[in-house]
């Protein structure tokens, strides 16, 4: 019974050796990159518009631009503004701070903030 | 002197926690009537003018925060199966 492990344990130690004295280091055959954000802006913004037609379908074939301001030219109420910015951080995977949300009033500039922070994705 | 009531930041800051944490439902029945409620309560009462009245209802929202994020958790500990009316991963 115990010369099994033994010779179990014998022949692990005689083939991490083989692995520690391998010579030559293979390098891998993937290299992943990482950058800050590897978002662009158009995508952001087309993604930004497109949960915002999700969200309300009143806007479903309204024009939505950059400088779309979500009070007047959207029509939404603050409320209304909220939700959206919760749908939006979904979408991308991030936290709007309170502070940030309550500053944006506007498609730009939520897309410009999506795109300034690293999280996002 | 009537008290202080919250500012508009801090409703819409409510608000906020309540819709977020209304999404963390995992069961789409739960889900969409918290979120209509935040919603339908929310719009019922935008014209409150009297302050007292206002602290009362704010009052109330954190109440029901807290009844949220708690029961939205434990929502979390069992699986549902989806509905026919649920939009699959990746449609919606």
């Amino acid at each position: 019974m115990f010369k099994n492990i033994f010779r179990t344990t014998a022949s692990l130690a005689t083939r991490s050796v083989v692995i520690t004295t391998r010579p030559t280091y293979v390098a891998p055959s993937f290299i992943r990159l990482y950058s800050a954000s590897a978002l662009n802006k158009e995508d952001v913004t087309k993604r930004v518009v497109d949960v915002i037609r999700k969200f309300d379908k009143s806007l479903a074939n309204s024009q939505i631009e950059p400088k779309s301001l979500f009070h007047k030219d959207l029509g939404l109420d603050s409320l209304d503004t909220v939700e959206l910015l919760v749908a939006i951080e979904e979408e991308f995977d991030l936290q709007l701070p309170d502070k940030v949300a309550d500053e944006l009033k506007s498609v730009g500039e939520t897309v410009d903030y999506i795109i300034s922070n690293p999280e996002a994705n | 002197m009537g008290a202080v009531g919250p500012t508009r930041i801090e409703v819409l800051h409510l608000y906020k926690q309540l819709i977020k944490n209304s999404r963390l439902f995992n069961d789409y029945n739960f889900r969409e009537f918290f979120l209509r409620r935040s919603r339908e309560s929310f719009k019922a009462n935008k014209h409150l003018n009297d302050s007292q009245a206002i602290i009362d209802c704010y009052n109330r929202g954190l109440e029901d925060l807290s009844v949220l994020k708690r029961q939205s958790i434990i929502s979390q500990l069992y699986t549902f199966d989806k509905l026919v009316v649920e939009p699959l991963k990746g449609s919606r």
